[in-house]
């Protein structure tokens, strides 16, 4: 496992003050906070710091990495000594708000056994007499320290990256985790785990599936904590999505928006329906009626209500019709095309003013 | 440590889609690892938005009706750790919030309009 420098993460000098710290991490939070950031790697990025800060912002936390670290270079391999956190009592649950998983293994080697223990009790009174930091000592822990303590495992995030098939269908997804599990010299060891999971129809991009006591175990007979997915999308040559809704462009010719057509269409699960086009929709963009839904300067919508993703309620298909043009490459296109100039008086310039 | 329902990759696990209105407050709370406290003052200052919630409404007596949205689940955290981050006032993290979901939002548009 590698030794992380944890004082070059957030650039400061290890005798920092915790001030300093903090103003540090602030900075770098805000320029690769992953909702807003344009930095390459944002998320990943994030992490690191969020690691790195639940260390050095905690007094216990950050005296422990000070004395195992002491020695170590970044990326060098790195291995504790035996019982190197005897005297340390971390106080909460070791983490800082995160998510189980979003720290690394050496994170976990550090923290993620003393947490435990600490949260089972198991760790209560072992090392009498030696507690960092604040005054709360062992009662930080909240109360964990009964005997009969119970407590339901932590539930666990990850994300998952569907096709829009998959959400159509339903479908079977095979996911890998990394699950800290204490080894049997006492040291943390990440095991990857593989889980196929059922994901149900109709699920939507930011929805949460829950797979229930798929999270931690519980401690003392409690019972299991739930693994939430949280569901996204893989880009799709054909179609986008926004909530239920499918959105996909349909070329048509000219004559069918002015004559009326009825138009094949593939959906996303495979099935084809015909969409009646409207006589004279070339005619009358921006009509609300029957199911032209508008025209836009791009061209004119089509809803078709009920075909998108399904569910309760299903989502609507929406159609981009994009009016191709015939090219005038034969005799007896450019005659056709000669007449209509001819007669039709039409100009593709003359609402251009008009709109607003 | 006792641990009978993980099987390592055996058999297929069934998902639920959390429903758009399935939360509860004890869930929410939970799922976003954060206090319950810290939740209803939210809810009750019009910071988190929860389907069943009435001004006037007191935690002790009303919570049990409140359901949030896999959104509001995203609202929490995000809030939560804007507030941990950069120790902001509930209402300047309720703000940035609603910027960062405004942006979504936008993005969403341009990505369903082939812009991006």
């Amino acid at each position: 496992m590698e030794f992380k420098d944890y004082y070059a993460t957030l650039g400061v000098p290890r005798d920092a003050a915790a001030a300093d710290i903090k103003k540090a991490f602030r900075k770098l939070a805000r320029k690769y906070h992953p909702d807003v950031s344009k930095e390459k790697d944002a998320e990943a990025t994030m992490k690191e710091l969020n690691e790195a800060n639940a260390v050095l912002s905690d007094p216990e936390k950050r005296a422990a990495y000070d004395q195992v670290g002491r020695g170590y270079r970044p990326g060098q391999e790195f291995r504790p000594p035996p019982d190197w956190d005897a005297g340390f009592e971390f106080s909460g649950d070791g983490r800082h708000g995160g998510d189980a998983g979003d720290f690394s293994g050496f994170f976990e080697e550090l923290f993620g056994r003393a947490a435990r223990s600490g949260r089972t009790g198991a760790h209560s009174g072992a090392h009498p007499g030696a507690h960092f930091g604040t005054g709360g000592g062992t009662g930080a822990a909240g109360g964990t320290h009964g005997r009969q303590f119970q407590a339901r495992g932590q539930d666990h995030h990850a994300k998952v990256l569907l096709d829009i098939e998959d959400a159509w269908h339903g479908a079977t997804q095979q996911i890998s985790l990394r699950v800290p599990r204490q080894g049997d010299s006492g040291h943390v060891v990440i095991d990857t785990r593989t889980l196929n999971v059922r994901i149900p129809q109709g699920v939507r991009a930011g929805q949460l599936i829950r797979l229930a006591g798929q999270g931690a175990p519980g401690f003392g007979g409690g019972v299991a904590g739930d693994l939430l997915l949280e569901v996204g999308f893989r880009p799709h040559p054909r179609f986008r999505l926004d909530g239920r809704d499918v959105l996909m462009t349909l070329p048509v010719a000219p004559w069918e928006c002015a004559l009326g057509a009825m138009v094949p269409v593939t959906l996303p699960g495979g099935g084809d329906i015909e969409v009646r086009i409207a006589e004279g929709t070339l005619s009358t963009p921006g009509s609300t009626q029957g199911s032209i839904l508008g025209g836009t300067p791009g061209g004119i919508q089509l809803r078709v209500r009920g075909k998108g993703l399904p569910g309760d309620p299903p989502g609507d298909l929406l159609l981009q019709l994009d009016v191709r043009v015939p090219p005038a490459s034969s005799a007896r296109a450019r005659e056709l095309y000669e007449s209509m100039a001819r007669e039709l008086g039409f100009d593709a310039r003359a609402n251009q003013e008009a709109k607003p | 440590m006792s641990n009978g329902t993980n099987g390592i990759g055996s058999g297929i696990v069934a998902g639920t889609a959390l429903d758009e209105d399935g939360l509860s407050l004890d869930e929410l709370v939970r799922i976003c690892a954060v206090s319950r406290e810290w939740v209803v003052e939210r809810v009750e200052d019009g910071l988190l938005p929860a389907s069943g919630f009435a001004s006037g409404m007191t935690a002790a007596t009303d919570a049990a009706i409140w359901r949030f949205t896999s959104r509001a689940v995203w609202r929490t955290r995000r809030m939560h750790t804007l507030e941990r981050d950069f120790d902001a006032v509930p209402e300047l993290a309720a703000l940035a919030a609603d910027l960062m979901e405004e942006l979504e939002r936008v993005r969403q548009r341009l990505r369903a309009a082939g812009l991006e």
